[in-house]
């Protein structure tokens, strides 16, 4: 997954530039910064480990600290997760050995969509599932004062019904009807 | 077997635009789609060492379902392809001309 590999790199080259900028200072005594001070540094920061650690041993770690590495174990979780999941496929699958672009899903929910009455536009997304089939996020702008709920489930039953025909298996299909007015209507005026 | 990759691409191009409904071959929607041999190459068949893998323009209107559709061109290739399985990828829908 592509966000969790940024945020390994990131980390790494904010550490190889936090490393980089501290052997500048110390190799040429900027700000007043000498290398022998560094082991009086280091000395501070495993002191400061060796003092995290003995707290977790003894479990007197304050609220805080426990519900951070809570979290930090949490994110790593969910980022684990995501990273083992396979990619999802390109092309939406619709039986053994047969394969539809996303572009062509979109279109046909397209042209479903506008033939249907009171439907001014539409903007659809298509995601290619690993199981046949695709999932399709339709938004539909409607003009203002139509009975939503019988658009819907006539745009429903039409964009269903369109891509039956056409053999397209349909995972999920999600509506979402948005009132707009017909001078702003972007696709056509009914 | 010189030109054995490209012969096979070749008759299943053929193939596939025989069957009715098939408008034109694909060229790839992510990657370009075809097969190469030295310096010739067959756009819209991709020959793997287990697997021919057709992509297709379809026309419209429909004259059966895609999966139909598919199911023909397979039949059409098959005898082609030998021993390696065929899977169809139909990239889009066409207009075709005489509806223009």
């Amino acid at each position: 997954m592509r966000i969790f590999n940024r945020i390994v790199v990131v980390l790494l080259l904010v550490g190889l530039i936090a490393l980089g900028a501290y052997t500048v200072v110390y190799s040429f005594e900027l700000f007043g910064r000498k290398l022998s001070d560094l082991s009086t540094a280091l000395q501070g920061f495993t002191s400061g480990v060796e003092g995290f650690a003995s707290d977790v041993e003894n479990g007197s770690l304050p609220i805080l600290t426990i519900a951070l590495l809570v979290a930090i174990a949490l994110l790593g979780l969910v980022l684990l997760i995501m990273e083992l999941k396979p990619p999802r496929p390109r092309r939406v699958r619709m039986q053994r050995g047969t394969y539809v672009s996303p572009d062509l899903v979109r279109d046909e929910v397209s042209s479903a969509a506008e033939e249907t009455p009171n439907v001014l536009g539409s903007s659809t997304k298509v995601e290619a599932k690993r199981r046949p089939g695709a999932k399709v996020n339709l938004q539909a702008d409607v003009r203002r004062g139509e009975d939503m709920s019988a658009v819907k489930s006539d745009l429903r039953e039409r964009v269903q019904q369109h891509l039956a025909r056409a053999g397209v298996p349909l995972s999920k299909l999600k509506l979402k009807l948005v009132e707009a007015d017909p001078r702003q209507a972007k696709t056509r005026v009914q | 077997m010189a030109g054995g990759i490209l012969d096979l691409a070749r008759a299943a191009s053929e193939a596939a635009l025989a069957t009715e409904g098939v408008y034109s071959l694909g060229t790839g929607r992510y990657a370009e789609a075809a097969t190469y041999e030295g310096k010739e190459k067959v756009s819209g068949v991709v020959v793997k060492p287990d697997e021919v893998e057709i992509h297709i323009v379809a026309s419209y209107p429909l004259a059966r379902p895609i999966p139909e559709l598919a199911q023909l061109i397979r039949e059409r290739v098959a005898p082609e392809a030998g021993s390696r399985r065929t899977s169809v990828v139909v990239e889009d829908i066409e207009v075709a001309r005489e509806d223009l």
